[in-house]
C-alpha cells in the first residue's frame, strides 16, 4: 500500500498514475461516469427518500385538529388535571372543555315540533377556537354563542336565532338560542371513546351536536343529580409544541411516549386521546411503504450502474496487464502493484462520487427545485456522504479487486479467456441461475399467500417492521433472470452456431460463417453484454410499469375518495330527488357529462350503525368507475348485475359477513328509517357479495343495495350524492356547480381530493421521484448497450483493424461489428422484456400493499417503453458505427504498436 | 521479367508531423518491383522502413511523390487480393481458429466457404501446418502464429507479398522457419515480396538487399553492400 515507508511506492504512484490516466483517458473517464451514475442515483433517492418522509409527517399532524384530548377520570379534580397538563413540558396551548349528555333536543318551528335522539352539549371557552382553529367550521350565523352542528340544526329545521330545548336526564328541559350553526370536521375524534381498549371498534360519533360557551354548559349541567355523573365529562384540548422528526416513526415514538409521561405525571387521574399519535401512527406505515419503493427502485439501480463500471473497467484489463507487466519488468513488487491498483480504484471512486453529487444536485433543481430534495441539511449530507462511500467502493470492487488478482497471478496469460475454450463460468455449471430463479419463486409463493403483509404494525406496539424476505422474491428473479439470458446466449451461440450463420447470411453474406464463428468464440463476451443489457431491460421496464400502475392506482385512489371528478353533495336534510330541479340543473351545467345519482341513508345492522348506498344498477359501473378490486365473490359488472337481477340483494363489507357469519343468499334484516315515518322499519335483504371499496364510502364497512328497492321500501329516492362525471376541466366544472347550487349542497372536485387525501402514500408526490428514476433507468439503458457494446469494440479494434490491413470493406467491418451489436442488444432486449414482465407482474403481487385499491392490471407506460427500446438502438448503433469506422481509420496503424 | 511493373514508387516523401516537429520518414525514394523480386529491406530503426512498407502497401499515402500499382491496378483493388501483408505483432483474429484465419483474405474476396477452407488447408499444409488447423491464436507459439499468417499470405494468392519484421519477436529457429515459409509461398505462386528485418542472417537469404538510413533509399544488388 502507500505508505510513507515505501517512498518507491509513492513514487510510482504520482509518476505512473497521471501517465495512466492519460493513456486511458476514454475507460477511466467512463468508469467515473458509471460511479457517478449509482452516487448520483442513490443520493437523489435517499434525499427524495428522507423529503417525502418529512412531508408524510407534516402532512399527517397538518390534519390533526386537537394534538391530544386528556380525559379527567371519575372523581378526578379537574381543575389539578387542568393545571398539570398546562403545565407538562410540550404542551404549547390547552382548553378545558366540558362535555354533557343530552337525551335529544326539541325545535318548534313553523309550527311543527320536531325532536332528536340522544346527543351532546360540548362546552368551550372564548379562546378554544382560536387555539383549536381547525376543530369547528362556520356555516352560517355567529362564530361564538350556542353553536349548532350542521346535521343536528337540519334535523330541527332551525336556523340562527331559533330557540330549541335542551332535554336532560333528571333534569327539566331547558331552553337556548341558537347563534350559528357550523361543522366538526373530526367529530370522530372529538367524540372518541378516551381509553377505550385498542382494536375496540370505533364509535360513530353523535349526530346531535350542541356546542355552547363554558358558562352556558355550567348552567345546564351543574345542577346535575351526583347519580348521573357518567352523563358529564372533563377534557384538557392540547396543542402540543411539535418539535418532532422528520421520521414518522420517529415523530410516533417520540409523541406517544410524551403522552405517557404526561398520563404518568397525572397518576391516574387522566387519559390521554393521542389524535396526533393515531395520525403518526397511519403516517408510518406509509414512510415504510416509502422506504420499500426506495429499496426496490434504488437498490437495482445502484447495482447495475456497479455492474456497469465493473464490465468498463473490464474492458481495459488486457491494457492494464500489459501495464502491470512492464512495471513488473522495471521491478516493482506485487505489492506495489496492489498499491497502485487500489489507488486507481479510490481515485476513480473518489472522481465518480464528486461528479455523482454534482449530477445529483442538477437532477434534484431539475425535478423538485431544490438539491436538497426538500430533505434537512444533515440528511442530505448523510446520503450524499453514504452514497459517495457507495462510489469509492464501486471503484474498488470493480477496478482494485480484479487488478489484485491480476498481479498476483502467475500466468498472466492465463488469467483472462474471454476468446477461446475456456469452459463455462463455475456458476453456470452450478446452475446458480436455476436455483436463483426457483428460490425467487418459492419466496414470491410464501410471501403473496393471503394474509400475508408486508408492513406489519401491530396493534398497540409502537415498533412497525416490513417483511424485508418479500424482496428476496423479486431482487432473485432479477438476478436469477440476468444469469439466465447470459446463459441463453451462451447455449445459442455454441450449440447454435449453424442457425446464427444461416441467421446472419442475408445480412453478411459470404462473412456468415467466419462472423458467426468469431461471435461463437466470444459468446462469454457476448453473453455478458446480454446479461447487462437484460439486467437493465428488466430494471427500467419493470420500475417504469410499477410507477405507472402506482399512478394508475393513484388515480383510483382519488377517484375512490372522491367519488368521481367532482362530487355533489347534498345537505343533511335536503330530500332530492334524482328527477328534481337540482339534478336537472347539475346535469345541464356546461362540461358536465354524466350524472350519477347515489342514494346514502343509515341503516342499522344488528346494533351497528352503517352507511347504506343505494346504486342505479344500469350506470353506476361505469359512472363510478367501479374496479373489480372493489369486490369480492364476483367482478363489478357481475354483482351489479345481481342487484339488478334481484333487487333485494345486498353487499356488505367482509367485517359485517365475518361478524354475522354470512353465506351467500342469507336473508339480512337491515333497519331503515321510513321517509313518512320517520320510524326505522325492518327491510329484509338478501347477502350476495362483499363491497370492500366503494366511491364516497368509508373504508371500514358500509352496505350496498339496489336504489329502486330502497326506494320502494322507505318510501324516499332522496338521493345522497351526484357523482360527476366532467371532461377535462374538472376545476371550471366544479367552480360552475358550486356557484349554481349554493348552501343547498357540497361540491367536491377530485383534483382538491388528491391534494387532501393525507394518510396515504398516493398523497406523497411521487412525480418528481418517478421522473429521476426513469430517467435514470433511460440513461443505464443507454450506458448498458452503447457503452459497454462501444467499449468491448474498441478493445477489439486490433481485430477490426487487422481485417481492415487483409482488406476487409467498409460492408464487412460493418458485419462483424453489427452482428455482434445486434446480437447484444436484440437478445438482451428480448431477454430483458421477458424479465421485465415477470419482475413487474411480481413487483406489484409483493407490493400490494402499496396500491390501495390493488390494481385489476398493470399499467404498461408504452411510450416510455418506446423510449428505452429507441434509446437502447440509438446507443447501440452508434456504438457500432463509431466501432467501425475506427477500425477503418486505424487500419494498419493500430498494427504498428503490439 | 516482362510487362509491366507491380509497383512504381517515384520520388516519394512521407512527413510526420508539421514544423520544427516534423518528421521526414521518407525522403525522395524511387523504386520499381517486379513480379517475382524477392527482396530484403534492411536499415537502422527510425529509418524508414516500415513507412515505405505501408506505402508501397498502399495502407498510407505519401506526402509528395506517387506510388502506383501498373500491374494491379487502383488504390482500392490492392486488397483483399493482390497485395497481402505480414506484420511484426501477431495479426491473427483472436476469434478465429488457424484455418478461418488462413481462409479469411479469399471469403474477403467473396470467393466462397468450402473453396476457401480447401485453399486455406492446401497452403497449411504446403508449410507444414496441418496440424494446427483448428488451434486458436491463443494456443500457438509466437513462430507459429507467424508461419500461420505466412499460410495465410499463401492461401490469398497475391502478386504482391509485404512483410515487416515478420520475425521481429521471435528467436532465429524460428525467425529461419517463418522467412522459409515465406519464400517457399512466394516463389510458389512467382509473388514479388519485400520483407523488413534487422536480421543479417536473414537478409541474407534474399537475392535482392535494399537498405535506408534516414529515410533515404539505397539500391544494392548484392548482399555485400
Ligand atoms: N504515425 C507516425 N507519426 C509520427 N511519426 C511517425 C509515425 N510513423 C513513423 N514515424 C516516424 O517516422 C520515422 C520512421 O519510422 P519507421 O517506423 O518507418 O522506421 P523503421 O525503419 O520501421 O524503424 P524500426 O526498425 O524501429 O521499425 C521514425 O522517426 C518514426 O518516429
Ligand atoms: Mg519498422
Amino acid at each position: 500500500m502507500l505508505r510513507s515507508r515505501h517512498p518507491r511506492s509513492i513514487r510510482l504512484a504520482t509518476t505512473w498514475l497521471p501517465a495512466l490516466v492519460r493513456r486511458r483517458t476514454g475507460n477511466i473517464v467512463a468508469t467515473v461516469c458509471g460511479v457517478a451514475l449509482a452516487v448520483a442515483l442513490l443520493a437523489s433517492l435517499g434525499s427524495f427518500l428522507s423529503a417525502s418522509k418529512a412531508t408524510m409527517t407534516r402532512r399527517a399532524i397538518d390534519t390533526v385538529a386537537v394534538d391530544w384530548q386528556v380525559q379527567a377520570q371519575p372523581g378526578a379534580d379537574v381543575a389539578a388535571v387542568t393545571a398539570q397538563v398546562a403545565a407538562a413540558r410540550h404542551t404549547a396551548a390547552s382548553e378545558p372543555v366540558q362535555f354533557g349528555a343530552t337525551t335529544g333536543f326539541r325545535s318548534s318551528t313553523g309550527g311543527s315540533t320536531r325532536t332528536t335522539g340522544p346527543g351532546e352539549v360540548v362546552g368551550i371557552s372564548d379562546t378554544y377556537r382560536a387555539t383549536f382553529p381547525a376543530q369547528l367550521r362556520n356555516l352560517i350565523g355567529s362564530s361564538t354563542g350556542v353553536l349548532l352542528f350542521q346535521q343536528t340544526a337540519a334535523n330541527l329545521a332551525v336556523a340562527p336565532g331559533d330557540s330549541i330545548v335542551v332535554e336532560r336526564s333528571g333534569l327539566p328541559p331547558a331552553t337556548v338560542t341558537v347563534d350559528g350553526i357550523v361543522d366538526i370536521p373530526q367529530a370522530d375524534s372529538l367524540f372518541q371513546v378516551v381509553g377505550a381498549p385498542s382494536g375496540a371498534q370505533p364509535q360513530a360519533p353523535p349526530d346531535n351536536v350542541l356546542i355552547v360557551p363554558t358558562s352556558v354548559w355550567h348552567g345546564l349541567f351543574d345542577q346535575l343529580d351526583p347519580s348521573h355523573a357518567d352523563q358529564i365529562h372533563d377534557q384538557v384540548h392540547v396543542r402540543l409544541d411539535r418539535h418532532l422528526s422528520g421520521d414518522p416513526s420517529a415523530a410516533y415514538t417520540t409523541v406517544t411516549g410524551q403522552a405517557r409521561n404526561l398520563e404518568a405525571t397525572l397518576a391516574g387521574t387522566g387519559l390521554v386521546g393521542d389524535n396526533i399519535g393515531a395520525a403518526l401512527s397511519a403516517a408510518r406505515s406509509d414512510a415504510l411503504y416509502a422506504q420499500v419503493l426506495f429499496l426496490f427502485l434504488g437498490t437495482p439501480g445502484a447495482v447495475l450502474a456497479g455492474l456497469l463500471t465493473a464490465a468498463v473497467a473490464a474492458s481495459a484489463r488486457d491494457r492494464r496487464r500489459r501495464d502491470q507487466a512492464l512495471l513488473r519488468t522495471r521491478g516493482a513488487t506485487v505489492r506495489q502493484l496492489v498499491g497502485l491498483s487500489v489507488a486507481e480504484a479510490v481515485l476513480v471512486g473518489a472522481a465518480g462520487a464528486a461528479l455523482g453529487l454534482a449530477l445529483a444536485q442538477v437532477v434534484g433543481h431539475l425535478a423538485f427545485g431544490t438539491g436538497r430534495f426538500g430533505a434537512t441539511t444533515a440528511s442530505a449530507i448523510g446520503w450524499s456522504a453514504a452514497a459517495a462511500l457507495v462510489g469509492v467502493a464501486i471503484g474498488v470492487v470493480s477496478i482494485a479487486v480484479p487488478a489484485g488478482r491480476d498481479a498476483r497471478a502467475l500466468n498472466v496469460v492465463a488469467a483472462r479467456r474471454t476468446v477461446g475454450r475456456a469452459g463455462d463460468p463455475r456458476w453456470m455449471r452450478f446452475g446458480l441461475d436455476i436455483v436463483l430463479l426457483a428460490v425467487a419463486l418459492i419466496i414470491f409463493w410464501l410471501t403473496s399467500r393471503n394474509g400475508y403483509q408486508l408492513v406489519l404494525a401491530v396493534e398497540g406496539v409502537p415498533g412497525i417492521s416490513v417483511s424485508y424476505w418479500a424482496f428476496a422474491g423479486p431482487a432473485l428473479l432479477w438476478l436469477g433472470a440476468g444469469l439466465l439470458a447470459y446463459r441463453l446466449t451462451n447455449l445459442l451461440l455454441s450449440r447454435g452456431r449453424t442457425l446464427l450463420a444461416l441467421g446472419l447470411r442475408p445480412l453478411t453474406g459470404g462473412m456468415a460463417d467466419t462472423i458467426a464463428a468469431s461471435m461463437h468464440r466470444q459468446r462469454r463476451l457476448i453473453a455478458r453484454g446480454v446479461a447487462i443489457v437484460a439486467l437493465t431491460v428488466g430494471f427500467a421496464a419493470s420500475t417504469a410499469v410499477f410507477n405507472a400502475t402506482y399512478q394508475q392506482q393513484a388515480e383510483v385512489d382519488a377517484v375512490l375518495s372522491n367519488g368521481a371528478d367532482v362530487t355533489v353533495t347534498t345537505s343533511p336534510g335536503a330530500s332530492l330527488s334524482p328527477t328534481s330541479d337540482t339534478a336537472a340543473r347539475i346535469a345541464a351545467t356546461p362540461g358536465v357529462q354524466h350524472v350519477e345519482p347515489l342514494q346514502h341513508r343509515f341503516a342499522y345492522v344488528g346494533a351497528d350503525l352503517q352507511d347504506l348506498y343505494g346504486v342505479r344498477t344500469s350506470t353506476v359501473v361505469a359512472a363510478g368507475r367501479l374496479q373489480n378490486a372493489y369486490f369480492q365473490g364476483g367482478t363489478a359488472t357481475q354483482l351489479i348485475a345481481t342487484l339488478a337481477a334481484r333487487p333485494d340483494s345486498l353487499l356488505v363489507s367482509a367485517e359485517t359477513v365475518h361478524d354475522f357469519q354470512l353465506l351467500p343468499g342469507d336473508a339480512v334484516t337491515l333497519r331503515l328509517q321510513d321517509s313518512g315515518t320517520k320510524r326505522y322499519v325492518d327491510v329484509p335483504f338478501h347477502y350476495v357479495g362483499v363491497a370492500k371499496e366503494f366511491p364516497t364510502a368509508p373504508h371500514d364497512s358500509f352496505l350496498l343495495a339496489n336504489a329502486d328497492y330502497i326506494t320502494q321500501m322507505t318510501g324516499s329516492d332522496a338521493v345522497g350524492a351526484f357523482l360527476v362525471d366532467t371532461g377535462s376541466d374538472t376545476s371550471a366544472v366544479a367552480a360552475a356547480l358550486r356557484t349554481q347550487l349554493g348552501t343547498t349542497a357540497t361540491v367536491a372536485d377530485i383534483g382538491t381530493t388528491r391534494a387532501i387525501v393525507g394518510s396515504s402514500l398516493t398523497a406523497v408526490d411521487l412525480d418528481g421521484l418517478t421522473k429521476v428514476e426513469l430517467g435514470f433507468a433511460l440513461a443505464l439503458a443507454a450506458a448498458a448497450t452503447g457503452l459497454t457494446l462501444w467499449l468491448g469494440l474498441v478493445e477489439r479494434r486490433r481485430t477490426l483493424g487487422i481485417a481492415a490491413a487483409l482488406g476487409a470493406n467498409r460492408r464487412q467491418l460493418a458485419g462483424f461489428v453489427w452482428a455482434e451489436a445486434g446480437a447484444v442488444t436484440v437478445l438482451g432486449l428480448v431477454l430483458g422484456g421477458i424479465g421485465a414482465w415477470a419482475l413487474a407482474n411480481m413487483l406489484a403481487k409483493v407490493l400490494i400493499g402499496v396500491f390501495d385499491p390493488p390494481p385489476d392490471a398493470l399499467a404498461v407506460p408504452w411510450p416510455y417503453l418506446a423510449t428505452v427500446l429507441a434509446v437502447a438502438v440509438a446507443a447501440s448503433a452508434l456504438a457500432a458505427a463509431s466501432a467501425t469506422r475506427s477500425a477503418r481509420a486505424t487500419g494498419a496503424e493500430s498494427l504498428r504498436t503490439p | 521479367m516482362t510487362g509491366r511493373p507491380l509497383v512504381d514508387v517515384a520520388n516519394v516523401s512521407r512527413t510526420f508531423g508539421r514544423g520544427p516537429s516534423a518528421v521526414v520518414a521518407v525522403h525522395g525514394v524511387t523504386c520499381v518491383l517486379d513480379r517475382g523480386d524477392l527482396i530484403a529491406l534492411t536499415g537502422p530503426s527510425g529509418s524508414g522502413k516500415s513507412t515505405l512498407l505501408h506505402l508501397i502497401a498502399g495502407l498510407d499515402l505519401p506526402t509528395t511523390g506517387t506510388v502506383t500499382w501498373p500491374g494491379i491496378g487502383t488504390r482500392a483493388e490492392l486488397r483483399p487480393g493482390p497485395v497481402a501483408v505480414v506484420f511484426q505483432a501477431p495479426s491473427l483474429l483472436p476469434p478465429l481458429d488457424v484455418i478461418e484465419n488462413v481462409a479469411l483474405p479469399l471469403v474477403l474476396q467473396g470467393l466462397g466457404r468450402r473453396f476457401a477452407r480447401e485453399a486455406a488447408d492446401d497452403a497449411l499444409i504446403r508449410l507444414g501446418l496441418g496440424e494446427l488447423r483448428h488451434k486458436l491464436p491463443e494456443e500457438l507459439s509466437g513462430g507459429q502464429a507467424q508461419r500461420v499468417a505466412a499460410a495465410r499470405v499463401l492461401a490469398g494468392r497475391p502478386q504482391l507479398i509485404l512483410a515487416d519484421e515478420p520475425t521481429g519477436q521471435l528467436d532465429h529457429v524460428n525467425g529461419t522457419l517463418v522467412i522459409d515459409a515465406l519464400l517457399d509461398a512466394a516463389r510458389h505462386l512467382g509473388a514479388a515480396m519485400i520483407v523488413n528485418t534487422h536480421d543479417r542472417t536473414i537478409a541474407d537469404r534474399f537475392p535482392v538487399q535494399w537498405s535506408m538510413t534516414s529515410g533515404r533509399l539505397v539500391h544494392c544488388a548484392v548482399a555485400s553492400c
